[in-house]
């Protein structure tokens, strides 16, 4: 790589004096992992002065065929700024695991070799630890920000994509950091920092040379605080991370599910209900079903009824027959049992029409009744009632 | 033959198309004796007995698929407007106390109002009580006073059946 030839604070006041056109590269990469040539004239050209030119004097941007990107160390700086990290998969923080382990391992064998190739060791142990851990907080930090977001829904994502971008995060980033951060794996990157600390703590106390003892102790310090640290973030991941994500992934797949059910919902087939057999009287719920069962009809068309001509024949009594009878008969001792009598002769039932029509035979004029108040009543049965009646005398008025 | 303690009112309960929670005494006399209560309706009237760590309930032959349809409608428009109101609609369906205020507001308000207008038992405030009232003969509700109630356990079977309705779409990739 060629020199810089500009002056630190030159292109420090270059980045301050251009940061809104670098921020919109950087979001251009951070969304396509690159930046078009037809992007970089477009953003370029909405600020006053074209400084292609000096984006690449400056080793701010580097030509990957036609194509761009922003360098490394300033897209780092930007997002450190801005606090807007890209999650990084799990796999690549991983590769510390393997860097640490190896100059653990090399520190342990050289730990009586030359002594700057010691220092130079620790150092490069302490800063990939950092390193790693700084690429925890990132991701977690990311993961928290994009799952809040994707709570709130502000982009109006569809719940399907909800379901697959939770179950994506899921997969290829808590999951693995989990693993990367359990301690009780004897192959995550927190037991074997468990296991370094161990080593360096001793070292720190029985070293005798001043210099190697007084890095271990800064690495040994370091450490205690990375424990901390990734404590708080493997808390984070599990307590707040995981349930957050697993709930907007179970929220949106029921979610789904009823959008897709009420789009048809008299097709779908429905969980089985079961279906009572038996109403009983008695029942609580007696009311309400009578309720419900009343409520059907509510709504039907009112049914009329003609009225049906009566086929019945009409009993018309014949007075004069019977006035012309009972004259002919005169005295009678029992007028109520005669007229028993009589209907039942005629009728051979005795009803209650029939027999008060021939009860009326008493009013006729030229009449005189008795009754005796001492006698007993005489019942009479009709058809569809019983009668208690006293004994009553007629006779022609005056002298016959 | 001895038969549960209870069991005539465990019978009587589940003949009557209720769903027998963990806090009524009679689960327990369900779930002690879950082999008995599973083989004895299913020789005695050929119906299905279900049973969760949350609910028993009856299943038959024949099903009150009209009341379950309803139901599910009930539910699917409920956590879809909850949802759209910004709240955690699973919470707010398990721990909530509810009214037929805040019912009436999310019906009202809804975007399948078109739905709910052709459906008789969700269309008006007097219907939708009716309804309410059929759901805690069900035991999915559980009344407090005449106007406030939660939803209990049993309404989970509605929420499962969307999950898994959700999940069969997707794996069909409809």
């Amino acid at each position: 790589m060629s020199q810089l030839k500009a002056e630190p604070r030159t292109i420090l006041y270059f980045i301050w004096n251009h940061f809104d056109l670098l921020n919109e590269l950087f979001v251009e990469q951070m969304e396509k992992g690159y930046i078009r040539d037809t992007s970089l004239r477009n953003i370029v050209s909405k600020y006053e002065f074209d400084v292609r030119d000096k984006l690449s004097e400056y080793k701010i941007l580097r030509s990957i065929n036609d194509d761009f990107e922003i360098r490394p160390v300033i897209f780092q700086l930007i997002e450190f700024v801005q606090n807007e990290f890209k999650p990084v998969l799990p796999e690549t923080i991983e590769k510390y695991g393997f860097s640490i382990l190896s100059l653990f391992r090399k520190i342990k064998e050289g730990i009586n070799g030359d002594k700057e190739i010691l220092i130079k060791r620790i150092e490069d142990l302490l800063s990939e630890v950092r390193l790693f851990v700084d690429s925890i907080e990132k991701n977690t930090t990311k993961l928290l920000s994009e799952t809040r977001a994707l709570k709130s829904n502000l982009e109006k994502i569809d719940y399907r994509e909800k379901v697959h971008r939770a179950s994506g995060w899921i997969e290829h980033y808590i999951i693995p950091l989990n693993e990367i951060l359990d301690v009780n794996q004897t192959t995550s990157v927190t037991n074997q920092l468990h296991e370094v600390a161990y080593y360096v703590n001793i070292k720190r106390l029985d070293t005798t040379d001043e210099l190697i003892r007084g890095q271990f102790e800064k690495l040994y310090s370091f450490l205690v605080q990375t424990n901390d640290d990734l404590i708080r973030q493997s808390k984070l991941l599990t307590n707040e991370l995981l349930p957050l994500i697993e709930r907007i992934k179970t929220e949106s797949v029921i979610l789904t599910g009823w959008i897709e059910f009420l789009k048809k919902p008299y097709t779908a087939r429905v969980p089985k209900v079961f279906k009572t057999t038996m109403e009983r009287a008695y029942n609580r719920s007696f009311y309400l079903n009578a309720k419900e069962y009343v409520e059907q009809f509510m709504d039907d068309e009112p049914v009329y009824f003609s009225d049906e001509p009566s086929f019945q024949e009409k009993w018309i009594f014949n007075r004069e027959l019977y006035r012309v009878r009972m004259e002919s008969q005169l005295p009678i001792d029992d007028f109520f049992g005669w007229c028993q009598n009589t209907v039942k002769k005629d009728f051979h039932l005795i009803d209650q029409e029939k027999f008060f029509s021939m009860v009326t035979l008493i009013f006729e004029d030229d009449l005189i009744m008795e009754a005796d108040e001492k006698a007993e009543y005489t019942t009479i049965k009709a058809s569809d009632v019983i009668m208690k009646v006293p004994k009553v005398k007629i006779d022609r008025h005056g002298i016959s | 033959m001895e038969y549960p303690k209870g069991h005539k009112h465990v019978v009587k309960e589940l003949l009557d198309g209720k769903f027998v929670l963990p806090s009524e005494p009679l689960y327990q006399v369900v779930r002690e004796n879950d082999e008995f209560y599973t083989q004895f309706f299913k020789a005695s009237f050929d119906y299905e007995l279900r049973t969760s760590a949350e609910y028993c309930f009856l299943i038959s032959g024949e099903s009150n698929e009209m009341l379950s349809r309803d139901i599910c409608i009930f539910f699917g428009v409920l956590c879809y407007e909850l949802d759209r109101d910004g709240r955690n609609f699973l919470d707010e369906i398990q721990f909530s106390e509810w009214d037929h205020e805040r019912l009436d507001r999310y019906f009202e308000n809804s975007t399948y109002a078109e739905l709910i207008n052709s459906n008789k038992q969700l269309r008006d405030k007097d219907s939708r009580r009716t309804f309410v009232n059929s759901l805690s003969r069900r035991n999915i509700v559980e009344k407090h006073a005449e106007d406030k109630w939660t939803f209990t356990a049993a309404h989970k079977v509605f929420i499962d059946f969307a999950s898994e309705l959700a999940k069969n779409r997707i794996r069909e990739g409809v």
